[in-house]
């Protein structure tokens, strides 16, 4: 019983830990660039201006804001052929002006469309891919969440990202079950769980206190 | 009992070199080892990451529980060899007794008032300064156990899309190298670890499939979004 349990938690550790480990490495990597604040450019940073007209607008523009405003652009948005997570709507009312960001990991696209003309300036930049995984990092994040996860794939981002944290506790913890089970790693263990906590709590009185 | 990360007869032939049969005995015990080290941190990084992706939770919540105190104080007049922002503002925490890192919000227009904040895990610092009149205005915002934990998860001192903001703290620089190395040490474990699977000949085949499966999706959002949109 006890041997087929430890089979099958090997299994998950190993399985699970598989599946997650791109995933990890996502998050770990990208640990560098929002630390130091860095991006390497991977590959060339590019930038293209396109201009679109006779977009429709929704009707009730002008009473629309958050995220009722953003659902309702996603028609203009899709005929001006922009995919991907919609941001902080700007809309200047003096200058009869829209400016929508719109994010795709590593391609940022600002959408400014006037409101009179029905024409719309289209600026996309391509940032690579140090900038995707910064982006994914911090996606979707704790700042605007009546907004945020307005596109379908960043929902499915969210998804993947809680996925990827119950999976890193789920293997943490079913590794120490395998570490415990291996008598003559007990020791040595047991002194570096020792030091780990020391430092980690040491860490977080020295800053918070 | 045979662990899942010890080498099977048929992955470890006679003929292999003593070399390979200790680099896969130190390979999993540092495996071990970095995850036992790193274990606190990981539990606060993969905790914390679930609650900011989630700020409705509401058990989580900090901010809104948070306890002001607001008080006024007078300090000694900054002197003349006290250039700049930065050692102005040291120079008022020093009189106030505040440590944490300083945060730039506003951009200063009157030479007079200098208004910034000072944040470190649990602690948030609204100081607003009248030099001229030499008094200070200071709110203190302290939050729960869960706010403490938010901010060690972003507590680096420089953000990508603000480049004001730069480390200038002592701890901070602590913390943000501990993320490094947690982060060094993460990364280790997941190649330390698809090299004790690879040494696994009757689980590869499945473990190519899940593996490929994780990096697929992954890569779909790393790079394939761009391609399809």
């Amino acid at each position: 019983m006890r041997g087929r349990f430890y089979r099958l938690i090997r299994d998950l550790h190993l399985y699970l830990g598989l599946f997650s480990s791109p995933f990890v490495l996502l998050f770990a990597i990208s640990v560098f660039f929002l630390v130091h604040a860095w991006l390497p450019k991977i590959g060339s940073e590019t930038s293209t201006t396109r201009v679109v007209s006779a977009l429709p607008l929704p009707v009730n523009l002008q009473r629309l804001s958050g995220r009722p405003l953003i659902d309702a652009l996603k028609a203009t948005l899709e005929k001006a052929d922009v995919h991907g997570e919609v941001g902080f709507v700007r809309h200047m009312v003096k200058e009869e002006k829209l400016t929508i960001p719109v994010t795709i990991p590593g391609r940022e696209t600002i959408v400014t469309i006037n409101i009179a003309s029905r024409e719309a300036t289209i600026v996309t930049r391509e940032t690579g891919l140090a900038d995707a995984m910064a982006t994914l990092h911090r996606s979707p994040g704790e700042h605007a969440p009546a907004i945020r996860m307005n596109w379908f794939y960043m929902q499915a981002w969210r998804w993947l990202a809680d996925t990827t944290a119950y999976l890193v506790l789920f293997v943490s913890v079913s590794g120490i079950y395998l570490w415990y089970v291996l008598r003559a790693e007990r020791r040595v263990g047991f002194v570096l769980l020792f030091a780990g906590a020391l430092s980690f709590f040491g860490l977080a009185y020295a800053l918070s206190h | 009992m045979r662990s899942a990360t010890e080498p099977t007869a048929a992955a470890n032939p006679p003929a292999a070199s003593r070399l390979r049969v200790r680099l896969e005995r130190w390979n999993r015990k540092l495996h071990y080892y970095a995850g036992l080290f790193l274990l606190f941190f990981m539990w606060l990084f993969a905790v914390t990451g679930l609650v900011l992706n989630h700020p409705t939770w509401s058990f989580a919540e900090s901010w809104t529980k948070r306890t002001d105190t607001n008080s006024e104080r007078a300090i000694t007049a900054l002197g003349p060899e006290l250039r700049g922002d930065l050692a102005q503002a040291r120079e008022i925490m020093r009189q106030l007794g505040i440590e944490g890192e300083i945060l730039w919000t506003t951009t200063r227009t009157n030479a007079d008032q200098f208004d910034f904040q000072v944040r470190r895990p649990g602690h948030y610092y609204f100081i607003k300064a009248d030099l001229a009149l030499n008094r200070v205005t200071l709110r203190h915002s302290e939050v729960n156990l869960w706010g403490v934990m938010k901010v060690l998860h972003v507590f680096s001192g420089v953000q990508l899309d603000d480049v004001r903001q730069s480390r200038d703290w002592a701890l901070t620089t602590v913390w943000a190298y501990s993320m490094d190395a947690v982060a060094a040490g993460l990364i280790f474990m997941v190649l330390s670890s698809l090299y004790m699977w690879w040494e696994l000949p009757q689980k590869r085949l499945l473990g190519a499939v899940i593996l490929g499966l994780g990096s697929l999706i992954c890569g779909l959002f790393c790079s394939g979004l761009r391609w399809l949109f």
